[in-house]
């Protein structure tokens, strides 16, 4: 698995599971299930009131607030449309009800939609700013707090769109780690042509972002990506968005996997030369010795 | 193999035969009482001299020897962060196993890597030979696994960044 996925797999297949059953006429058990995602999300799916026919599925994002002034209200409602609900459950920004009772023929589509829910959260910023590029305005700048201490700037030029993620390393050696990675991601660039253009800056924001207030650090680093409207015309839109909005993830996804792989290595390595240092310990002389039959043998 | 890398290591090969000449020895200053003299240096007159050969500037073993202990420092090429990295998490990872390794220090003398303490009881339960022999196969591979490892990440960046421009 070298992409992650842009829908969340439980959400997906828990819907599933429930249309499916619904639909074979089959009873409905009680649901109650939390689940973490990425960016400090959490889904939360249950019955609504205990009624086991209908169920809900909700989101808490930390940040929703700053996406609302971006649309995401709206943007919501018209992908969701008759499952969107007006109030969100308590402690959770969106919330959607499925009724069990009258489950659509083709359900797959709508169990995919609802695990997309995160990323079409996301998607209200992207779809605003990209709209406004295409008419040739000049929006202000987004700025959405994605984590606790890491941002992400959007903002709309005459001819592109640039997307900057401010993104912390914990780790000291996930700072070289990233340096390498994001390296690759700038050659990368020429062998195919119709990537955006990927930029990266150590400790310092770039010169977009001069008057904000933008984190400096040893362990910060920030990641420019310029779309132009071959990223962000109609057609290739959902595309860029599923790709965009993951990045972060994907970026420190890897990372961890080859400090994994290192730790693998290392331990092999390890072992190896444990087995090369045990070769200088003398064999036990005495140790008795037996032939195939089972006596033993004693050299006279 | 270089052709630097061999004659390094037929040196230090050579110096660890020669030096590698221990025998028991009853601490001075505490009765009945045994100490690796080339830890505790009480005194001068059971020390021999310290030996450094160096292949270059960052690439040196430093081979301290005694009457009943040798010590046996290592430092290993860094020619970059990413290198250093590897090669730092490497070493710790083996030194937090250090009681399995029987001769490895669990911390190396400073300015150098890693180190190795062999004393009288090592060379009279091993084969030294065999123990010198681990000191260089030890030497020898540590340079492949940390350029090797290093090269992973770079192909693994690789595939990473082509994999998701490709989408776009």
């Amino acid at each position: 698995m070298i992409l992650l996925e842009t829908e969340n797999r439980v959400i997906y297949d828990t819907l599933n599971y429930k249309f499916e059953v619904a639909q074979s006429g089959g009873k409905q058990d009680s649901i109650e299930v939390t689940v973490a995602d990425f960016d400090g999300a959490v889904y939360h799916l249950s019955n609504p009131d205990g009624d086991k026919t209908k169920i809900r599925v909700s989101i808490g994002l930390k940040f929703y607030k700053d996406l609302q002034d971006h649309g995401a209200d709206e943007l919501l409602r018209r992908e969701y449309g008759a499952y969107y609900q007006a109030t969100a459950e308590d402690g959770f920004s969106v919330t959607l009800v499925y009724d069990l009772t009258s489950v659509a023929k083709d359900y797959k589509p709508i169990a995919k939609k609802a695990s997309l829910l995160k990323r079409n959260c996301f998607a209200s910023v992207f779809e605003k700013y990209f709209e406004a590029q295409a008419k040739g305005e000049v929006g202000k700048r987004a700025v959405i707090h994605y984590r606790d201490d890491e941002t992400m700037y959007v903002e709309s030029k005459k001819d592109r769109v640039t997307v900057i993620f401010s993104t912390v390393f914990k780790d000291e050696s996930d700072v070289t780690f990233g340096k390498v990675f994001m390296q690759e991601f700038k050659e990368s660039r020429r062998r195919s042509q119709t990537a955006p253009q990927v930029l990266y800056n150590h400790k310092e924001p770039p010169m977009e972002l001069s008057g904000l207030d933008a984190a400096v650090g040893d362990n910060i680093g920030y990641v420019t990506f310029v779309l132009f409207p071959r990223h962000t015309g109609p057609n290739v839109r959902d595309n860029t968005i599923d790709l965009i909005h993951t990045f972060r993830n994907y970026l420190h996804y890897h990372i961890k996997c080859s400090k994994a792989y290192m730790h693998q290595r290392m331990r092999a390595k390890t072992s190896d030369f444990l087995k090369v240092l045990n070769r200088a310990r003398p064999e036990d002389k005495n140790k008795e010795k037996k032939t195939m039959s089972g006596k033993s043998f004693q050299a006279r | 193999m270089s052709t630097t890398l061999r004659p390094y290591l037929n040196a230090v090969r050579a110096t660890l035969n020669a030096s590698m000449c221990l025998e028991n020895f009853n601490s001075q200053v505490v009765e009945r009482h045994v100490k690796p003299e080339v830890e505790v240096k009480t005194s001068k007159e059971l020390l021999l001299t310290p030996l450094v050969i160096a292949r270059n500037e960052k690439e040196k073993v430093l081979i301290e020897s005694s009457i009943n202990s040798i010590r046996v420092s290592i430092a290993v090429k860094q020619a970059d962060e990413i290198e250093q990295i590897l090669c730092q998490k490497f070493m710790r990872f083996m030194m937090m196993r250090a009681e399995n390794f029987v001769v490895l220090r669990r911390k190396p003398v400073e300015g150098y890597d890693i180190s190795f303490l062999i004393t009288n009881i090592h060379t009279e339960q091993m084969l030294k030979h065999k123990l010198v022999d681990f000191v260089i196969h030890f030497m020898e591979e540590i340079d492949k696994e940390i350029s090797e490892m290093k090269l992973s990440v770079n192909a693994r960046a690789r595939i990473v960044a082509e994999e998701f421009l490709k989408k776009f």
